[in-house]
């Protein structure tokens, strides 16, 4: 059972990272951003590559980072000129650019067959328990890395600014300020966080494939970001719970529920995420963790 | 009727207790527990919920016939969403938690690589449909069995059809995932080996609203057959584009992309003659007519093309027969060190687990033949599945023959 609960554990925090940095990109700033699984494939891709390559794992995480910061580069310009839907439509065809170039690039990425036997780090461990906890480790850190990094972004001058900018574009360029770099670099501190998040989750896995990487992710992130509240550190971490919760806790309700078919909650649980969006919609508009007047 | 609160409570309690307790065997030896670890939703829906009743029947007659050397047989049922994330959590969820012995009919490679270090590392037996080749070779312990084959050997089998129908100027076109690329690569060698070189070969990639500039590249070549790699939906526009391009190539394909649904939306005659390899099961054997029966029962539909169904069956009657000719307490690597035991020739046929442990009990050697097929494991746990070759005509799939792999 513990076991069982820490790779839930792991993947609701790697959801939490990919939710923190959508957050940093449309809760914060105001970026709508489509596209966030394309930095997550990125990142995943470069983990994968350079540890199958021998190379450290800080050399892995670092490229994939840094790599997933760069792509965003051409996007944050592009952000610049780009509004609101405009800029969702861009995104969503960077996210599927990745996905394809990862398909084609077959001497790199193995293409659709994709990589197996990417290392896990702590292997020395052993299999299951203390190297399943010694990962866990490593995801929460990562998590709480990400939030103090956010939150001291938008407790400081930088994040006064980046809020402005989502409330009115126009006015801030009225007091002077430039909106077009602080844009770029949100654009690819959030899409480096994703980034982390890949490498993490192919690490885990230890194996991926393109096919991981469609824009479902994406729009899981959003929905975990709309529940928990955009512009909201907790409630990033609440959504990515309550996301999680439902995908992995209608197995377990389930197993306690006599006469209910695997088949039958397999359409259950799709209905349960339906319902549920709906429900948010109607009562919490602004997501859990945001207060009504706030917005 | 109304209850109060406290009654309400008890009734939770109670219910909740009942369906947490084990089934209730007050015997001694373990039961022996199952992962139904299927594709329920997801691309591989059409074959799911099928093949997770039929482990359940199945698994429900091994009890009824007394349990597997005195072990029952307990069934957890989880649904991959044919998705590799979802299907590893659901794997850990039925290692860990279900502390399953075998999880059974994982159907789409990726799921089924995604898994394999798990099921590897906790001694479970894994027994899938998967086509992708490095499943084989990625099971060290030998654990791993598969019901179906892989791409690769199914393309050879078709390149054995189009010599037999004795054409000789063959392209490739195929779908650029795993088991389209691997369909393809099956055929160029087979076809090579026979001594011929394939006039073009075109991968193009899914969802395109046409194909027109490959087919082009395909049609210079001037083919007389183009071996398609691909799923309906693609099939239907490149047939219906070539037609348009005045072309009367012919296609063949897998059963999955040539089907009669091509003639509802092309029309009869530009279909006719496309050819279609496909999985069939063992039609005349007798454990095939005795699953069919059930699963009609069961699903109150017919069996039909869900090949797999009969695949999962088998896993279970197989598995079963594994246990009992392991004898009481035996751990997994015993009991598939007995699974070509029980299903490879050199015994007495069988073809259901009630006679099979009958004759084990007498002291005979046993060779069960399944619903899906003779299930003879090879050195990899992979078997030689039947496969058959059919033609539309007149808007209906003609059975032609069987080919051999």
């Amino acid at each position: 059972m513990l076991a069982y609960i820490t790779a839930v554990a792991i993947v609701f925090c790697i959801y939490a990272l990919l939710t923190l940095s959508l957050n940093l990109h449309f809760g914060f700033t105001g970026l709508i951003n489509f596209g966030h699984v394309g930095f997550f494939a990125i990142g995943a891709y470069a983990a994968a590559l350079c540890s199958l390559n021998g190379m450290p794992y800080v050399v892995g995480f670092t490229a994939a980072a840094a790599l997933a910061a760069l792509a965003a580069w051409p996007l944050g310009l592009l952000a610049l000129r780009l509004r609101e839907d405009y800029l969702a439509i861009v995104t969503l065809a960077f996210s599927e650019i990745v996905r394809v170039v990862i398909t084609a690039e077959e001497w790199l990425t193995n293409g659709v067959q994709g990589l197996p036997g990417i290392p896990r780090p702590f292997a020395s461990l052993g299999i299951g328990g203390n190297a399943e906890l010694a990962y866990l480790a490593l995801v929460v850190t990562a998590v709480v890395l990400a939030i103090l990094l956010i939150r001291h972004l938008v407790r400081s001058p930088f994040g006064r600014l980046i809020q402005a900018i989502r409330d009115d574009e126009v006015a801030v360029k009225a007091l002077g300020k430039n909106p077009a770099g602080v844009k770029v670099r949100v654009f690819m501190i959030g899409a480096a966080i994703a980034g982390i998040a890949g490498a993490l989750y192919a690490h885990y896995m230890n194996y991926i494939v393109p096919d991981q990487f469609l824009p479902l992710v994406t729009f899981y992130v959003w929905m975990a970001m709309i529940l928990g509240g955009a512009g909201s550190i907790s409630g990033s971490l609440v959504g990515a719970g309550v996301l999680i919760g439902i995908l992995e806790g209608s197995r377990v309700v389930r197993d306690l529920l006599p006469n209910v078919m695997q088949v039958e909650m397999a359409s259950l649980r799709l209905a349960l995420v339906g319902l549920l969006l709906v429900l948010f919609v109607l009562y919490r508009p602004n997501g859990l963790m945001v207060k009504r007047d706030e917005s | 009727m109304r209850f109060n609160r406290r009654e309400i409570m008890l009734t939770g309690a109670a219910s909740l207790a009942a369906a947490m307790a084990p089934v209730g065997f007050a015997r001694a030896a373990e039961p022996y527990r199952i992962g139904a670890l299927n594709p329920i939703t997801g691309a591989g829906s059409p074959y799911g919920s099928g093949t997770q009743k039929t482990i359940l029947f199945a698994a429900q007659e091994v009890n009824d016939a007394g349990g597997a050397a005195g072990r029952m047989f307990e069934v957890f049922a989880e649904d991959t969403q044919t998705a590799p994330e979802a299907g590893v959590l659901a794997a850990k969820k039925l290692i860990e938690v279900n502390k399953v012995d075998a999880i059974f009919g994982t159907w789409s490679s990726g799921v089924t690589l995604a898994i394999m270090p798990l099921t590897d590392a906790a001694n479970v037996i894994l027994m899938t449909n998967s086509g992708a080749a490095s499943i084989s070779t990625l099971d060290t312990k030998d654990l791993v069995y598969r019901y179906s084959t892989t791409g690769i050997r199914s393309g050879r089998a078709i390149s054995g059809v189009i010599e037999k129908e004795g054409l000789t100027r063959v392209a490739t076109m195929a779908f650029n995932n795993a088991s389209g690329r691997d369909l393809v690569a099956g055929v160029k060698s087979g076809w090579e080996e026979k001594g011929h070189s394939l006039v073009a070969e075109v991968v193009y990639e899914p969802n395109r609203p046409g194909y027109r500039s490959e087919l082009q590249q395909i049609l210079a070549a001037k083919p007389e057959i183009i071996m398609l790699g691909s799923y309906l939906p693609d099939t239907t526009i490149i047939v219906r584009e070539a037609r348009q391009m005045g072309s009367d190539v012919r296609f063949i394909g897998p059963g999955y992309a040539i089907a009669p649904k091509l003639s509802e939306s092309l029309g009869a005659e530009a279909v006719e003659g496309l050819m279609a390899v496909d999985y069939v099961s063992s039609l005349d054997s007798s454990a095939y007519a005795h699953f069919s029966k059930r699963y009609q029962d069961e699903m109150g539909s017919d069996v039909g093309e869900n090949f797999y169904a009969s695949c999962a069956y088998d896993m279970v009657q197989c598995t079963a027969l594994a246990i009992e000719a392991a004898g009481p307490g035996a751990d997994n690597t015993k009991i598939a060190a007995n699974l070509r035991k029980v299903s490879n020739p050199g015994g007495k046929v069988v073809s259901g687990f009630a006679e099979g442990k009958k004759l084990l009990a007498a002291g005979e050697e046993i060779n069960y033949e399944g619903a899906s097929g003779p299930l003879d494991f090879d050195e990899h746990g992979d078997v030689k599945p039947l496969f058959k070759l059919s033609k539309l005509r007149s808007g209906a799939l003609e059975y032609q023959y069987m080919l051999s792999l």
